[in-house]
């Protein structure tokens, strides 16, 4: 295969997600076209700060709607465990991890009894979630005693506003910050190495070997250049290490592993999975009980963030979360969809946010271009798949 | 053929839905290297026999024996277990997951760490594509990209991972054109010759008549009659519709 087809194949044979990264891409330029600050240090960890718990929650998101459900009570989940996080902290006095497992422990609770209700009494996670948003809205009242409690300060306030930096030294610049980021890439490099290499071994095609290492090069001038600026900034954000690791720990468990196929499989043809000895049950009540433990996480992540807890807390991160997954490319009827794809489109929602947001644009209009990007995210994603099918 | 152990045996199994006799003291023997052809009008107890042989029914009374020795299939697990692999009626894939996933969803390879094993899958699955000659462009293809034949092909390959020795196909020529029903046909004779004992199971006499060995006939959830292949059109109708 020559370089232009190729180029032509990738283009092509996945538009979905290529178009997704493109039009990310495109974004990011224009942004950075109008407002000069856009791509600025402080600016670029802002982003990453403001937009990491939606991230979380899209992880969690995705392989529910990979299986064909919804869960439209993130948002309130993510208020109660940053409600008992404060509580335990604030109010008992006890130390940052007691609050981290408290907010862990209520939402594992959080995720059995959703599953429970979804996956052994078959009520759609539609309806059992939207009871969650409610029932988990008011707990965090009753928590709270309808006050907000801050702050926490310390070590749990580090969690969403903590940096390593100086840990190696480094003159103006963090060189710990560009270790990681160098380890990544040249992780990244290997990974994408041997996949060729175990694809070419298998006969199946893979690009030519020029366009491959434009790729790659290109990647790793775009991540390094990322972090250069974050270590000219403050350093490298310890939330970003905690999404890098569910990130990759995700790609493995939906990608590599026997539950992440069947989570598939179930999105599919529920039937079928069942036929060949898929345990459909339990494949539901796992991903809610893996979407309740994630969403205590970002309640964690997002309490620290505020340095506090409200009552009010994640209103609407749920809508966030699920637009993360639809831009992303995930299919509203289930079995399609990918952590990487629910990134990317969360960091288009974050991109766009802050752009609109350093140029001043009212808040009603960003909800209004919002709006229509995820509109027009899946109206591409219908028309691509009707070209799919006459193809065929 | 006779005179041997039967591979899977029904002893006057019954199967009731309430009041309702799907099956009643039905008796059926498939032996290695045969395939028996299970015909009848619509609701003569076709699809409730399959599914008691594949496991997603139990039967009311009776007993299944496998090898001679009495056995209970209580789940699609259990009959995968036993040996017993089925593809049903309605197309049963998922056309999300590429063939490879398909062919062993539900009996996946795990390597290390419990991760999946892709390579070893992938060459497993089209060494098993090409000993049942199917043809398909790549096992990495979405099943949504396939043709219903293809997709009905990929079913029938999926029975034989795990070292299957019966094989249930409920109408798997339901859905598809001529031209691929031929195809999906040639892959059951390729069953046969593999030593697997096979129940097909099919509205079209013709179908029927083209690739088994001996056609067994439900009417009203009863054995009515056990025919070779050879057998006239007629008699076999006649059998089926009860005019004789």
């Amino acid at each position: 295969m020559n370089a232009i087809d190729s180029v032509r194949d990738i283009l092509t044979r996945n538009m979905r997600q290529s178009g997704i990264v493109i039009a990310f891409l495109a974004i990011v330029v224009l942004f950075a076209a109008l407002n000069p600050n856009f791509l600025s240090p402080t600016n670029l960890t802002n982003i990453v700060l403001q937009y990491s718990y939606i991230l979380i929650l899209a992880i969690g998101m995705v392989m529910i709607i990979v299986a064909g459900q919804i869960d439209l009570s993130v948002g309130s989940v993510v208020a109660l465990t940053g409600a008992v996080s404060a509580v335990v902290v604030i109010r008992q006095g006890m130390p940052w991890y007691v609050g981290v497992l408290a907010a862990l422990v209520v939402g594992l609770l959080v995720g059995i009894w959703q599953g429970f209700w979804v996956a052994y009494v078959g009520i759609p996670g539609f309806i059992v979630t939207l009871a969650g948003m409610l029932l988990f809205r008011g707990l965090t009242f009753l928590v709270l005693d309808n006050k907000s409690l801050s702050p926490f300060g310390g070590t749990y306030y580090d969690i969403a506003n903590g940096f390593l930096n100086g840990l190696l030294g480094g003159n103006g610049f963090d060189v710990f910050t560009l270790v990681i980021f160098g380890i990544a890439v040249v992780g990244f490099g290997v990974s994408q190495w041997r996949t060729r290499q175990g694809k070419i071994a298998y006969q199946q095609t893979v690009e030519s070997m020029p366009l491959f290492v434009v790729k790659l090069v290109a990647v790793a001038a775009v991540v390094m250049w990322f972090g250069f600026q974050l270590s000219i900034s403050r350093g490298l954000p310890i939330v970003l290490i905690i999404l890098a690791v569910l990130i990759i720990a995700y790609t493995l468990v939906t990608q590599k592993s026997v539950f992440g196929r069947h989570v598939y499989a179930v999105g599919g043809n529920r039937h079928a999975a069942e036929l060949s000895g898929v345990k459909v049950r339990k494949v539901n009540f796992w991903i809610f009980v893996n979407m309740g433990v994630l969403a205590s996480v970002a309640g964690i992540v997002y309490s620290s963030r505020m340095n506090g807890a409200q009552p009010g807390a994640g209103n609407m991160f749920e809508l966030d979360a699920i637009a993360a997954c639809f831009i992303g490319g995930a299919s509203t009827t289930g079995g399609v969809g990918r952590v990487g794809g629910a990134m990317i489109g969360g960091l288009i929602m974050a991109v766009m946010s802050n752009g609109m947001q350093l140029m001043g644009v009212p808040q009603s209009m960003q909800q209004v271009v919002k709006g229509l990007v995820l509109l027009l995210a899946v109206a591409f994603d219908i028309y691509n798949k009707r070209r799919a099918s006459v193809l065929r | 053929m006779r005179g041997r152990t039967p591979l899977l045996a029904l002893r006057q199994v019954s199967r009731y839905f309430g009041a309702v006799e799907a099956l009643v003291d039905v008796d059926l023997e498939v032996h290695a290297h045969e395939v028996v052809a299970l015909v009848g009008d619509n609701g003569a107890g076709k699809s409730t026999l399959a599914q008691i042989v594949a496991g997603v029914l139990s039967p009311s009374s009776g007993q299944l024996e496998i090898d001679g020795e009495p056995v209970s299939i209580p789940s699609p697990s259990a009959a995968n277990q036993l040996g017993v692999a089925s593809v049903f009626q309605d197309l049963a894939v998922c056309e999300n997951l590429d063939v490879t996933a398909n062919v062993f969803l539900g009996q996946e390879l795990r390597g290390r760490a419990g991760l999946l094993r892709d390579g070893d899958m992938e060459t497993e699955t089209r060494a098993l594509l090409e000993h049942l000659t199917i043809r398909i462009p790549s096992v990495r293809t979405p099943l949504r990209h396939l043709s219903a034949g293809q997709r009905q092909a990929v079913a029938i390959a999926r029975t034989l991972i795990g070292q299957p020795r019966i094989v249930v196909l409920d109408e798997p020529t339901a859905a598809l054109s001529v031209a691929q029903t031929a195809e999906v046909l040639t892959h059951i004779q390729r069953l046969r010759e593999l030593g697997l004992g096979v129940i097909l199971i099919s509205h079209n006499l013709n179908d029927v008549r083209a690739v088994s060995d001996r056609i067994e006939v439900l009417r009203h959830g009863r054995n009515n009659g056990s025919f070779p292949a050879t057998a006239a059109h007629e008699e076999i109708l006649a059998a089926i519709t009860g005019a004789a």
